[in-house]
């Protein structure tokens, strides 16, 4: 097996996760930042203040490069389920890989807050006896969410050493 | 305290007493010292003391309290002091009288709680590790309070305060027999007596006064103080001095907290685990069995370099992050401070292993070239040259070393560390890369262990290699896992 690329391994192939999970990042981000510019832009209005026009404007930029960002972000977000782990790939500039054993699982987290049930995804996350072992799938549509958490928990438990 | 701080757990380890197995219900409830209440809030009475001291002493000075007659002020207080403490006796009795626990064949059980109740159990086989804690009052008292880690996220251990010391030893020794796999058929369990101490090193108290001078929180404060006071000398005005003041208490501080808790500090390998005790007014004496160290560290701070000292750090599931990032000696410390070779031996008995099997001093060859080597000294996969662009200094120290049974990670030039953790004690990898590494063809590497001082990582590696390593650790790791064993003592008869 070749090893030229940490993040290529060649034997596999991720799936991405689902690009309404950057609507909701999206939804998420670009409304806190949007609302604040709002607040500036009624005082540059009504106060007759034209300073308050520079915070606008740097609010609305920083919203559209964050929504241009997550754009990029969540298709590289990806996993794969090999025989014996799991493989979980994040990020484009800081790149990240992590390899979690099925048989160092100790227990699998379905989460879905407000915003994902209405766009219909949730996150998986896994959970080792090490708190370092961050592997979360965001992004999940909720049948494939519980058939990831119901296939991790089955092969944890068949795979299973103890700490 | 445990009373009020433990959070409801119902998934870890807890479960109903009463849903035990049947041939373990008859095994006897047994309670904590009647003591304990006393033991458990004896600041309080001391206060209380000294107030009632202090207002029989005014009585008698006949008393000048404003608005009030002397005789009849005092008279009051006592009648209140007293009633505080009828009303704090009641509670301690109370909560004395509903703690109980018992041993059953496979676990600890623990009720306590008077309004809300609590009941705690825990498997023994789930053990990992005991201690048994005097504070200062508990020596005078001959008291001791026993605490069961097991392997929880948060809170997850079992506390026994208090019990007689001999009382706390024989359960240690019988919880740590039973959770090695030896089994008693009876219902009064035998007397288990102290494992034989077979590798027993003590940290002698000038080495710990030296190391303490050595470590750079306390001599950059004193540094400071010194160039505050030649900069008052020198000056004429008395103003620096005052500033000094802060930074003398807080080195105090430190110093004070270092030398009590690693005062007297002993190792020692018994057959039932690594045995550690330490501290000087209240002292701490730990077991952890073997195979229960999930990953260990050696590291030396700039100027231990003088006279070569290490100090070992483990991670132990059930201690947590109790941070020793101020140098202080938390639970995770398996030695404050040791030569060289003190330090490589803690390392043989806590992984006894290494798996190295060229010849057989190679072992100690491939442990020096981790604690001082730099590049491919030693059998290590090193960082690149190329990785000189993204860490200057660093670079050389950088590297990783596989053998048989574990995994040793090197990193440090000014502060030396070696990792060492065994492949069947690694939960899971990762391999980061950002920008500047991208564009180097580096990578980073990361093992995950439980929570601890030790945090393997090692940066800056060829991005083919980290690739490699990250491949062939995952496998390694479940190979590793599936001929470990969790029982450690053989059964006799």
């Amino acid at each position: 097996m070749a090893h030229g690329e940490p993040f290529e391994p060649a034997d596999v192939a991720f799936t991405a996760v689902s690009p309404r999970l950057a609507t909701a990042r999206r939804i998420a981000t670009c409304t806190t930042l949007l609302v604040i510019a709002a607040a500036f832009a009624f005082v540059a209005l009504v106060g007759e203040q034209s300073w308050a026009w520079v915070p606008v404007l740097v609010l609305v930029a920083v919203a559209l490069w964050a929504a241009w960002l997550i754009g990029r972000q969540v298709p590289a977000i990806g996993y794969a389920e090999r025989d014996d782990e799991l493989l979980v790939r994040t990020g484009i500039m800081y790149r990240r890989i992590v390899v979690v054993p099925y048989g160092r699982l100790q227990f699998v987290d379905v989460q879905a807050g407000p915003l994902d049930r209405m766009l219909g995804i949730s996150r998986v996350q896994l959970h080792t006896a090490s708190a370092a072992s961050d592997a979360s799938i965001p992004g999940l549509p909720p049948d494939e969410a519980a058939r990831l958490r119901d296939r991790l928990t089955a092969r944890g438990q068949s795979n299973l050493a103890g700490l | 305290m445990t009373d009020a701080d433990t959070p409801a757990t119902p998934d870890d380890a807890v479960a109903d007493a009463d849903t035990a197995d049947t041939d373990t219900a008859d095994t006897p409830w047994r309670r904590v010292h009647p003591l304990t209440p006393l033991l458990q809030s004896w600041q309080v009475v001391a206060v209380l003391l000294v107030i009632a001291v202090q207002n029989a002493g005014e009585g008698l000075l006949g008393g000048d309290a404003p608005g009030l007659p002397g005789g009849r002020g005092s008279l009051i207080g006592a009648a209140v002091l007293a009633g505080a403490a009828l009303l704090g006796g009641l509670g301690g009795a109370l909560s004395w009288r509903f703690t109980k626990y018992r041993v059953t064949a496979d676990a600890l059980e623990l009720h306590h709680g008077v309004l809300s109740r609590r009941q705690r159990r825990a498997p023994l086989d789930r053990l990992q590790a005991v201690d048994i804690v005097q504070p200062l009052v508990g020596r005078i008292l001959g008291l001791a309070r026993l605490t069961l880690e097991v392997a929880g996220a948060g809170d997850s251990k079992i506390e026994l305060a208090y019990l007689t010391e001999a009382q706390a030893r024989t359960l240690r020794n019988h919880l740590l027999a039973t959770a090695a796999g030896l089994r008693s058929d009876t219902a009064t369990p035998p007397q288990v007596g102290d494992a034989p101490e077979r590798y027993v090193l003590e940290v002698p108290f000038g080495r710990l006064v030296g190391s303490i001078a050595l470590s750079s929180s306390v001599l950059m404060p004193l540094v400071i103080v010194v160039g505050l006071v030649v900069g008052s000398l020198v000056s004429g005005s008395p103003g620096p001095i005052a500033v000094t003041l802060p930074f003398l208490f807080g080195t105090g501080s430190i110093v004070w907290k270092r030398l009590t808790g690693g005062f007297g500090f002993r190792v020692a390998s018994a057959a039932d685990g690594v045995r550690l005790r330490h501290g000087m007014l209240e002292q701490r004496t730990q077991t952890v069995p073997p195979g229960r160290v999930q990953a260990v560290r050696l590291s030396q701070p700039m100027l231990w370099r003088i006279p070569n000292w290490w100090q070992v750090e483990v991670n132990v599931a059930g201690y947590g992050s109790s941070g020793s990032n101020d140098g202080s000696i938390s639970t995770s410390t398996l030695l404050p401070v040791g030569t060289r070779d003190e330090a490589v031996g803690v390392l043989a008995f806590v992984l006894p292993m290494l798996g190295v099997d060229d010849a057989p001093d190679s072992a100690d060859a491939v442990v020096d070239a981790g604690l001082t080597g730099t590049r491919d000294a030693g059998g290590f996969t090193a960082a690149p040259r190329r990785a000189r662009w993204a860490d200057p200094i660093g670079w050389r120290r950088r590297g990783y070393r596989v053998t048989d049974t574990a995994l040793l990670l090197r990193r440090g030039v000014l502060q030396r560390e070696l990792d060492v953790v065994p492949h069947a004690r690694t939960q899971s990898c990762a391999v980061w890369q950002g920008p500047l590494q991208r564009r180097l063809g580096l990578a980073s590497f990361e093992l995950h262990s439980t929570p601890g001082p030790v945090k393997p990582t090692v940066e800056h590696l060829a991005s083919d290699v980290a690739a490699a390593l990250l491949d062939a650790q995952t496998a390694r790791s479940r190979g590793a896992r599936t001929t470990a064993r969790d029982a450690w003592l053989t059964v006799t008869d």
